[in-house]
């Protein structure tokens, strides 16, 4: 009663009695405490409660995984690099490897992954005594107890959806961007075919040549593609680039 | 029965019939019995291998008996005044902790065992000594501010049957001793030879000083109310009425004096650790420091048990005469007033100098001047 009379009459003559504000708030804080429990975690022995979201270190899904090489691209700090390890059924893969003495657990490597195989993970104990240790390797990165909640979705709006007064529609960007042929510059390697993750690239005849070679030219399946870029940076005369759909 | 010899007080082998202690010491008993305990196993022992032998008869004679007991008592008391500093200094801790949202000491049953392993650790830490200091008021003033702490501790007495002597002079030595340690504060901040422990000194000496007063006057209210010095007295003067009903005012005064003589936050600036590294303290390491730390909880208590004994009736308990064990509602009443201590601890910043030394001589000194007045008002209106 004290404290709201001086809180409205902060200038009244009774202004001494502001001492006993501190001790009304320490005493109420008192007996909450001993009722319930104090905020502080006994750490090792007890832990507090993480959402399955939170940004921990990343984890991989190794049988999803394209090995895209997105991650790689997107991580800020550069810790990761695709390494070819043995797959599932014996055939070599491409699969990230985490160096996670410099990872700065962003999980951008998770958000920007096309098919959700890179995931947050709730771990955050990660001392280790070597540097050797912290670089996680594919299969060390595995997490076995995954859950949707640690997938993490890119959702991107659109400029010419906000300009059409389309807020509701958020759209991931590998939907929207697609590589695009320069038809003049391409001499028709195939190399992109190779280096495509998700095999959408197929060459097809266009017609012939002066000398009656057939011209080859790539066909891209846009329902597909996940718009790694690895054919763009493959291209030997920058014939393909990302159309950005704005 | 005149007293001629320090014999006066052994030679009597029952408590109960020493003339100088007329009503029942508990410690004594317990130190006789301890001793008839102990010595009598002793004696018993050393008659088994050397049977026929003057020392154990020696052992368990009246005499031996009686000063052995004598000592054994001083230890008890000594103890007990001990253990309940280490339940003060956890009960703070604890209620610290909570009124902060955090769990306070951890070692041992509820964390009570905290204590003793910090004055383990203190124990085991490098003694240094500054080469530049006064070695002889270094150690001296350390040894005095501790000693008086640990003896008026040990002066305060449980109940009507726990104490070390019943005298006259009671409360008065006690206040004596206990305005003793700002002067050696002094001298320990002079003698370090470091500016921040002659600051810490000499706020200490100024604090102390200016907070005597009002304390004094307020304890002068009280014995001239109960017409004694006497402890017991006081005590039994309190039968019908606490002290703290007709001298709210002088309570209120003797607390917030209280507060800024055991040196405790909000009014702990002689070791103001933001300005002042340590304070006095400064230059004192390893179990020195340890020492001091539990002296000043010393003087905590001694000043708890001060406001129970004057205002709060000591050992009674209120509407009956109903009294098991006294002790025990005497140490209550202390915890209940070293609670609101630590309370205040949580719950205030430290006061500025100059607002410590207003506080000091412009506020409590009138108040307890009127608190004076109100006591001769009812005394010469015959009220009390």
């Amino acid at each position: 009663m004290t404290i709201k009379y001086l809180d409205k009459f902060p200038r009244s003559n009774a202004r001494t009695l502001w001492v006993l504000k501190p001790m009304w708030v320490t005493l109420k804080n008192m007996f909450k405490t001993t009722l319930h429990r104090p905020v502080t975690i006994m750490y090792p022995y007890e832990k507090e409660w993480v959402p399955d979201n939170y940004r921990g270190r990343p984890g991989l899904i190794f049988e999803k995984c394209l090995g895209c090489g997105i991650c790689k691209r997107m991580c800020p700090t550069t810790c990761i690099s695709m390494i070819e390890v043995d797959g599932d059924d014996g055939k070599k893969v491409d699969r990230p490897q985490v160096n996670l003495g410099r990872c700065m657990m962003c999980g951008y490597c998770a958000e920007y992954c096309p098919v959700n195989a890179m995931i947050v993970t709730p771990d955050y104990e990660l001392a280790a005594y070597t540097r050797e240790e912290l670089i996680y390797g594919p299969r060390k990165l595995a997490w076995p107890k995954h859950t949707e909640m640690m997938q993490v979705h890119l959702k991107e709006h659109l400029l010419s959806d906000l300009k059409n007064g389309v807020t509701d529609k958020p759209t991931a960007f590998y939907s929207i961007d697609r590589p695009e042929l320069n038809d003049a510059k391409c001499i028709g390697c195939s190399r992109c075919v190779k280096v495509c993750p998700t095999g959408v690239i197929e060459m097809y005849t266009k017609g012939e040549n002066a000398a009656g070679k057939p011209i080859k030219r790539p066909k891209f399946d846009l329902a597909k593609c996940v718009c790694c870029q690895n054919c763009v940076d493959e291209c030997p005369k920058d014939a393909l680039v990302i159309k950005e759909v704005l | 029965m005149p007293y001629d010899s320090i014999l006066n007080w052994i030679v009597f082998k029952d408590p109960m019939v020493n003339p100088f202690y007329n009503v029942y010491n508990l410690p004594y008993d317990i130190g006789f019995k301890l001793w008839e305990i102990l010595g009598g196993a002793i004696a018993w022992l050393i008659n088994l291998i050397f049977p026929g032998n003057g020392a154990s008869k020696f052992l368990v004679s009246q005499e031996v008996t009686g000063i052995l007991a004598l000592v054994l008592m001083v230890v008890v008391i000594f103890a007990v005044a001990f253990v309940i500093n280490l339940t003060m200094i956890w009960e703070e801790r604890k209620v610290l902790g909570r009124m902060m949202d955090r769990r306070a000491t951890r070692v041992g049953p509820l964390g009570y065992l905290q204590n003793l392993a910090d004055g383990l650790k203190t124990f085991l830490k490098e003694n240094i000594t500054p080469s530049k200091a006064d070695k002889k008021g270094y150690m001296w003033a350390l040894s005095i501010v501790i000693g008086t702490s640990v003896l008026i501790a040990c002066m305060i007495p449980l109940s009507d049957r726990w104490f070390i002597a019943d005298y006259g002079a009671g409360l008065l030595i006690i206040f004596g001793l206990f305005a003793i340690a700002p002067f050696m504060i002094l001298v320990a901040g002079w003698a370090q030879n470091n500016k921040y422990a002659l600051l810490g000194g000499m706020r200490a000496a100024a604090q102390m000083i200016s907070y005597e007063v009002p304390m004094l006057i307020v304890f002068a209210s009280v014995t001239l109310m109960a017409k004694s010095f006497n402890i017991n007295d006081i005590v039994a003067a309190q039968v019908g009425m606490w002290f703290i009903v007709p001298q709210i005012l002088g309570f209120i005064v003797f607390m917030v004096a209280a507060v800024a003589e055991a040196e405790r936050i909000p009014f702990d600036l002689p070791e103001a650790e933001a300005e002042l590294v340590e304070g006095w303290q400064t230059e004192y390491s390893g179990m020195k420091w340890g020492l001091i730390m539990l002296g000043d909880y010393f003087r905590g208590y001694v000043a708890c048990a001060l406001g129970v004994i004057m205002f709060l009736g000591g050992w009674m308990i209120p509407f009956t005469s109903w009294n098991a064990i006294p002790e025990i509602v005497f140490l209550l009443k202390v915890f209940l007033i070293f609670f609101v201590f630590a309370w205040i601890r949580a719950a205030h910043a430290r006061v500025r100098t100059d607002q410590i030394l207003w506080l000091g001589w412009k506020v409590l000194l009138p108040l307890s001047v009127i608190n004076l007045l109100i006591v001769l008002a009812l005394k010469i209106g015959g009220m009390v």
